[in-house]
């Protein structure tokens, strides 16, 4: 299973870009473009921080998709 | 140069460091070698020599980086995680290379008794492991794993 995210589309919706996303939750824009890519998983607490930001249940945030 | 991150930039700062205090300086750790660093011509000059190059050096290039990216760069969990597996591979040679060291200087004096028992006074007499020898080693050791560890450090920070 991979962890999968709809960070890019929910963060657009919002109307948020990845630096203001960033520095909302503490973190630079290239660590969002990462989670975007999937190329880095973050921790629970920052993860949590942007579904919260982003007002998102975290489930519906990040899932697990087969492979 | 413009698709590269400020943290991106300061690892290559670093890996242009190591590499060129190697070619600059090593030579003379490398002539030296088979002297003791009491009778080592010039030491205390080349060490200051050394300090002060690398003040300047740093100085000048972390000046220029700050001008070019006047926004400071949060620190954040991601820059954490690529430090910690860059730092735990840099220590992990380090380990490694003073074992093969350790290996090298044992095999050196089992060589150096067994010229004694079969009476090569010649080459016994040329065998030399002196502390210009050891500092030499080190340096090497430090400046290529300094590289290798800034180098899996920047292949981190463009890949993850």
């Amino acid at each position: 299973m991979i962890l999968k995210n709809n960070l890019k589309e929910v963060r657009q919706k919002k109307g948020f870009t990845q630096e203001e996303l960033g520095n909302n939750v503490g973190v630079s824009r290239q660590t969002i473009i990462s989670i975007e890519r999937y190329r880095y998983k973050p921790t629970l607490e920052l993860a949590m921080k942007i579904a919260l930001k982003l007002n998102i249940k975290i489930e519906k945030l990040f899932y697990f998709e087969e492979q | 140069m413009m698709d590269l991150s400020k943290k991106e930039i300061s690892i290559l700062i670093e890996i242009i460091y190591s590499i060129v205090f190697a070619l600059i300086f090593l030579p003379y750790f490398y002539e030296n070698q088979e002297t003791t660093l009491i009778l080592m011509d010039g030491l205390v000059e080349k060490i200051i020599q050394i300090i002060i190059c690398t003040i300047i050096y740093f100085s000048i290039a972390y000046a220029l980086l700050e001008i070019a990216f006047k926004k400071r760069e949060t620190r954040d969990e991601r820059d954490d995680m690529i430090n910690s597996k860059s730092y735990k591979l840099g220590y992990l040679l380090y380990e490694f290379s003073l074992f093969i060291f350790i290996g090298y200087v044992c095999s050196k004096f089992q060589n150096k008794e067994l010229l004694n028992l079969t009476g090569n006074q010649e080459l016994y007499n040329g065998f030399q492991l002196t502390d210009g020898g050891i500092v030499f080693f080190i340096i090497v050791l430090l400046a290529s794993i300094s590289v290798i560890k800034s180098l899996y450090q920047f292949y981190l920070y463009r890949t993850v």
